[in-house]
């Protein structure tokens, strides 16, 4: 992964080389679903825009835990089932941050994040890391087990009931023309974004960035050349785990917690990543937003149809649980290693 | 000691040690008879170990579905994290039936469902089964979604959406007698647990064939090295899928005797937390060998029942998950083959050799 992210050339050269050589059949399905887009957008234009800023919003939770994700399953070769849990983990502490101690929103957004990184260091350094070079089955069963542990303690510490807490000064709403959204929405795209470019330039950048990205070439040379990959390891995992935390305050404020949310998200983002390909950053940023997306757009569009058209049935209730099933499966139909995939990766 | 008849001692250290010759004919009729012993003790032992004797006919069905799943895991190395919608999408099947088509529907309600899990479990196979560890055990999660789904969604009113079902599945053969199902045959009556216990020891059985097979065999090898099994001429991409088929249709099988025993669907059966049940189950009972996620369905329930009665551990017993999970974290970081079983074993080879003189 790491080698190919340093320049977008190749990857947008493929995708061009891909589109051309698309076979008829997708050629069709795609030029039917512009077509639907635009008939939605004909028919309701508001809602339309209105659902494709939430799909925005909420895809960026979604690539905000993807990104933990995948940097930790690109170069440690883990996949963490506990992420989710971390991600609702920082919604929990900022509830107490805010909600129980009456602190400011802002201390939460940043103590909360921290306290699950530091959660996350725990891990790696006395658990995950005796289980690197084993059967990579062995870290997702052993980060299943932290899962339960953390569900159990979340339900033990604040209850099984939903709960929520204000973001005070962000909740104002933000007029946008054709809308108005709530700041905290905003806020979140923007802290999204953010998240987005700074790990790129961290990975692609820094120093920091290079040596592990060697170490995931070769750890041995790496470590000869008088790398301290292990360190370096852990601090990803911390970096993973506060993107997680941080995700998790955000959705927190907006929609409330509860403790079932660590697992509905991490099986959205696995869907993410199956979608954007495995081991890729650039994929687990488009698969998000793509997922995001489509799960505010499918009911909108579907009503449309229903309305031009005349079929009640089409407008299918609650369609939105399932668009990503759907999608990850036509995506894998087409492209059995996701969008951006790498060969080899993880087989 | 002589050197043609070994002595009494001997003897029971090579059954303890596993170094006894046995024909296989012998082996297996051991095998079914300690079954059957268990489910004969089993109703005492749940009502000593766990307050009552009701639990044990559930105890026996998890079972088959903990061993169906670890054909998958164990022998042929898949992790499936999604078999909870060949066990619930099997409930609703039998439930459905019974309730359209008649409660003596029953008879076709069990093929049907084993057919339709063996169906579900040959399409995803062929468009996962080849994409790796960690890949398999997203995708069955994210297929297990969709069952729930659609299960959850309550198409044309025959699944009860987010109730479940919760009538209508008393076949014509089963009387409820004072809260208990009993099997009537005209003049013969008996619980119904003895009628799944009978389907637990033909079920466990023909499963262990499996696993004794050349199939079992087979699959086993491509688990330890698949470059190897490919190279001697094995279609391991073909293997794989009638693993992940036989491990479905087992469970559906279970899934069903369950209706039967608990008069009930939930669409909790198929959420994910399901599959990860039976892979928390097997994982601490042990993957590695056949009986292994029998104990971890044991200690399983042994938590749930015990712990959660256990008045002395206050607000912390309604928690037993959080132990649970310690556990499990344990078995994987410690010994994530052999789990609780292997661990037993060993110790319980220790201690006889050691009673036994020698080593």
């Amino acid at each position: 992964m790491s080698n190919k992210t340093a320049s977008h050339e190749p990857r947008f050269g493929r995708l061009v080389t891909s589109l051309v050589r698309m076979r008829s059949i997708w050629k069709v399905l795609y030029a039917l679903l512009g077509a639907w887009m635009v008939l939605t957008i004909a028919v309701s234009t508001n809602l339309f825009f209105v659902q494709l800023l939430n799909g925005f919003v909420y895809g960026m939770i979604l690539v905000m835990i993807a990104l933990g994700l995948s940097l930790i399953l690109g170069l440690m070769g883990v996949i963490n089932f506990a992420h989710g849990w971390f991600f609702m983990l920082g919604g929990y502490f900022a509830y107490a941050i805010v909600a129980q101690l009456q602190l400011s929103i802002w201390i939460g957004l940043v103590v909360a994040p921290l306290l699950v990184g530091l959660l996350g260091v725990v891990v790696e350094r006395f658990l995950l890391r005796r289980l690197y070079g084993t059967e990579p089955i062995n870290g997702l069963l052993l980060t299943f087990g932290i899962a339960l542990m953390i569900e159990e303690s979340i339900r033990y510490v604040w209850g099984s009931t939903p709960l929520s807490f204000d973001a005070d000064i962000l909740s104002a709403p933000v007029p946008l023309g054709f809308t108005e959204i709530a700041g905290l929405r905003l806020f979140t795209a923007g802290v999204g974004v953010l998240a987005v470019v700074l790990t790129y330039l961290m990975i692609v950048q820094t120093d920091f960035g290079l040596s592990i990205r060697a170490g995931v070439e070769d750890a041995e040379m790496t470590e000869l050349v008088g790398d301290n990959l292990p360190v370096k390891f852990t601090a990803l995992f911390f970096t993973g785990s506060v993107l997680a935390g941080l995700a998790g305050v955000l959705r927190g404020a907006e929609a409330g917690l509860d403790p079932g949310m660590g697992a509905l998200f991490i099986i959205l983002v696995f869907v993410v990543i199956v979608v954007g390909g495995m081991g890729s950053l650039f994929g687990s940023v488009v698969g998000g937003l793509l997922i995001g997306v489509a799960m505010f757009l499918a009911p909108t569009m579907l009503n449309a149809l229903a309305l031009t058209t005349g079929l009640e049935w089409i407008a299918i209730d609650g369609v939105r649980r399932i668009v990503p099933f759907i999608l990850m499966i036509v995506v894998l139909l087409d492209r059995p290693r996701g969008l951006f995939g790498e060969e080899d990766f993880l087989e | 000691m002589s050197d043609t008849r070994p002595t009494t001692t001997e003897k029971f250290r090579r059954i303890v040690n596993g170094t006894s010759i046995r024909t296989a004919r012998q082996f297996e009729a051991l095998f079914i008879l300690g079954l059957v012993a268990f489910v004969v003790a089993l109703p005492t032992i749940a009502e000593t170990l766990m307050g009552f004797r009701g639990v044990a006919s559930n105890i026996l069905i998890w079972m088959l579905f903990a061993v169906a799943f670890n054909i998958l895991l164990g022998y042929a190395g898949l992790l499936s994290f999604g078999h909870a919608m060949f066990l619930g999408g099997s409930m609703y099947i039998v439930a459905i039936t019974m309730r359209e088509l008649g409660a003596a529907m029953v008879v076709l309600g069990f093929p049907l469902a084993l057919l339709a899990a063996g169906a579900v479990a040959y399409a995803i196979g062929r468009l996962i089964v080849n994409k790796g560890e960690i890949y398999f055990a997203l995708l069955t999660i994210a297929f297990g979604e969709i069952i729930w789904f659609i299960g959850n969604s309550d198409p044309g009113g025959l699944t009860g959406g987010n109730d479940g079902l919760s009538s209508g599945m008393l076949p014509p053969f089963v009387e409820a007698f004072r809260g208990q199902l009993r099997v009537v045959f005209g003049s013969i009556e008996f619980p119904i647990y003895w009628a799944v216990g009978v389907l637990f020891v033909v079920g466990v059985y023909l499963l262990f064939r499996i696993a004794r097979s050349p199939f079992g065999r087979t699959i086993r090898v491509i688990s330890e090295n698949e470059q190897l099994a490919r190279s001697i001429g094995i279609n391991t991409y073909r293997y794989k899928i009638h693993t992940f088929v036989i491990s479905a249709v087992f469970t559906a099988l279970a899934g069903g005797t369950l209706v039967l025993v608990n008069q009930s669907v939930a669409t909790s059966q198929l959420t994910w937390h399901t599959s990860g049940e039976v892979v928390i189950m097997a994982i601490l009972g042990g993957i590695s060998s056949f009986v292994g996620p029998m104990v971890g369905v044991f200690l399983w329930f042994f938590a749930e029942y015990s712990l959660t009665g256990m008045e002395s551990l206050g607000e912390l017993r309604h928690h037993w998950r959080f132990g649970l999970g310690l556990l499990f974290v344990v078995v994987v970081l410690s010994a994530p083959e052999k789990g609780a079983y292997g661990v037993i074993k060993d110790a319980g080879m220790w201690v006889m050799n050691k009673l036994t003189g020698e080593n």
